[in-house]
């Protein structure tokens, strides 16, 4: 069959197979390794625009894609305007100020209640809510209680991801797996409940563990934020919390009965939106502000470059490489599944991860429900928890930082590594061994 | 002789105590130097730019967290100023390591007194690792002598033996 190229040169299926996984390669090249700086959404917009341009990707199905994929991008909107105007509202300082009096004066019990302040966070306004606004409050406060910074820092960059897979919408990425896999939420929770929890117990453990010396002083409670420091304006803030005490329940039930979460996320947006106008607590240029709006052309170009390859068969063939290497086994599936993303999502982050695991997963369809669950779950995981390796980026960033080293420049963020690469391989294996314990 | 005293918020006594060990020194002049951390900002922005985030940027988020790390500082330098009136406060925002050096050379300083590591409420340690990053960037790149200052507890569980060395069997000390 020959294909046209910009419409005049027909193309074999050879040459068309090596031009669009060429291009789809060199796009997550791209994306690994960020060349003159250039954005992540430009580089993989930039590859789904060629392989448009080339004809390698028809328009009508790019369009397909992109809209059947419409709860991914409505999710995404929701989540970050949801978590910007409760930020606007005060809520994450208020709850961080209420960490520390419950903390009474000592700094390990802060530190486990930023624990659970995070995981709290994480369950119900996804991660991106913990580790991008969270982490500055804790950082304030924890400056003004004249504590060490860096423990508090950590746990709420790492349990931002570490208590990622509590709920289907504690991270985007569960989204996106489970457009193309749904789970019901009962077997949902019955595989990564309890491995959560197994994580984020390890996570705890081990970082009191190294921190042991920091944390065994006190705090000056005179050096606290009072309440109504952290609240500035009383009717939005209860408002707020109103609206939230709504979101909660209905992600729980709309998760249930298989809803669309978007919606969900995006009403109560709309909702809290309302009520910032109506206070004239926020403007719409403002709360456009709190949101990543490249993520949006990011998604899509990956979306397209994904889709473009898997009609190669070459997304086929790593998911046959992942069901071969689980030789057949739930436990196998479950650790292919997991080292799998994990190491694919500290190469070329976890967003597009999700999504050529999504495309790989296909070939998995007709496994044993043991094993096809077994392999979404451990994605799931592995994309989820992955990142905490190399917590303030991608791998492409920490070798950066280690050449930044070399030249004698000393880089905080190498810390960060050294951290996730002493808990992230143990936290894989647990969350692996505990998805093949409740399969 | 000109000594600059780095203070961090848990050392203003064990560096007081060695900057009088120079009374005598004359003329003598002591700098007190504290840094404002750049290190957590920078990974809270690279955190950011992880999740498709541009670096910080609503105003009161950075306002607050200049405003926590000044006050700190402050605080800090107060401490110092109470047992040294006269010393000269040295404000400086960057990475501590690299901060100090850059400030010994530029003020001039003869010696530096810096601590091992920040001790947090736990018992000081001597042995590996009690020479914290801070501290090793500044041996290894000073222009000037350095004094490393052991807070006393950790010299006490030194003579007591505690967690020091112990001399090898078969080879005599001294």
């Amino acid at each position: 069959m020959r294909y046209p190229v910009l419409l005049f040169f027909p193309l074999s299926e050879l040459w068309r197979t090596l031009l669009t996984s060429g291009i789809g390669v060199l796009t997550l090249v791209g994306i690994m390794v960020r060349p003159f700086r250039w954005n992540e959404s430009q580089i993989a917009m930039g590859g789904a625009a060629v392989l448009l341009l080339l004809g390698l990707v028809r328009p009508g199905d790019a369009a397909l894609t992109l809209l059947r994929d419409w709860n991914t991008f409505l999710f995404f909107l929701g989540m970050m305007t949801l978590s910007a105007l409760a930020e606007t509202a005060g809520l994450f300082d208020w709850l961080a100020v209420q960490a520390a009096r419950l903390a009474a004066a000592s700094a390990a019990r802060l530190f486990l209640n930023v624990f659970i302040l995070g995981t709290l966070i994480t369950m119900i306004f996804s991660n991106d809510a913990t580790a991008l606004i969270l982490t500055p409050i804790v950082y304030v406060l924890v400056t003004r209680l004249r504590l060490p910074v860096l423990p508090y820092l950590f746990a709420c960059t790492f349990i931002a991801d570490t208590a990622s897979f509590l709920l289907p919408i504690s991270n985007p990425i569960n989204i996106i797996v489970m457009s193309r896999f749904p789970l019901p939420l009962p077997t949902f929770l019955r595989l990564l409940l309890l491995p959560c929890l197994v994580v984020i117990a390890i996570n705890l453990a081990v970082f009191c563990l190294l921190y042991r010396r920091q944390l065994k002083g006190t705090f000056d409670i005179n050096h606290m934020p009072t309440l109504s420091q952290a609240v500035k304006h009383r009717p939005y803030f209860r408002y707020t919390l109103g609206v939230l005490a709504l979101v909660a329940p209905s992600y729980v039930l709309a998760s249930a009965f298989q809803f669309p979460l978007s919606v969900v996320a995006a009403a109560g947006a709309a909702l809290l939106l309302a009520g910032g106008l109506c206070w004239k607590r926020t403007t719409l240029l403002e709360t456009g502000k709190g949101v990543s709006w490249s993520i949006f052309g990011f998604i899509a170009g990956m979306f397209v470059v994904v889709r473009a390859v898997e009609d190669t068969g070459l997304t086929v063939k790593l998911g046959n490489l992942l069901l071969h290497l689980s030789g057949g086994t739930r436990f196998g599936a479950v650790l292919a599944g997991t080292l799998g993303s994990a190491l694919g999502t500290n190469l070329i982050n976890n967003v597009p991860m999700a999504v050529v695991m999504n495309s790989a997963l296909g070939s998995v369809q007709h496994a044993t429900p043991a094993l096809r669950n077994g392999f979404v779950a451990a994605t799931m995981l592995g994309c989820d928890l992955g990142p905490n390796l190399t917590t303030v980026g991608s791998l492409a960033t920490i070798l950066w930082l280690l050449i930044l080293r070399q030249r004698k420049l000393e880089v905080s963020g190498l810390d960060y590594f050294k951290v996730g690469l002493l808990v992230t391989p143990l936290m894989l294996l647990a969350g692996a061994c505990t998805i093949w314990l409740c399969l | 002789m000109r000594i600059l005293g780095c203070l961090d918020g848990t050392n203003v006594e064990p560096v007081s105590r060695a900057a009088r060990m120079f009374a005598g020194a004359e003329p003598l002049t002591i700098g007190l130097l504290t840094v404002m951390d750049v290190g957590p900002r920078k990974d809270i922005d690279r955190t950011r730019e992880r999740f498709w985030r541009p670096a910080l940027h609503r105003q009161s988020v950075i306002q607050d967290m200049l405003a926590a790390e000044s006050e700190a500082s402050q605080d800090i330098l107060k401490a110092g100023l109470e047992r040294w009136p006269d010393a000269e406060p040295l404000l400086r925002q960057g990475y501590p390591e690299l901060e100090i050096v850059n400030t010994a050379a530029d003020w001039n300083a003869d010696v530096i007194l810096v601590c091992p590591r920040s001790e947090y409420g736990a018992p000081p340690s001597l042995g590996p690792h009690s020479v914290g990053h801070v501290a090793r960037f500044v041996l290894d790149h000073a222009p000037c002598p350095v004094m490393l200052v052991r807070p006393p507890a950790a010299g006490r569980q030194a003579e007591a033996g505690g967690t020091g060395p112990r001399p090898r069997a078969g080879n005599p000390p001294g």
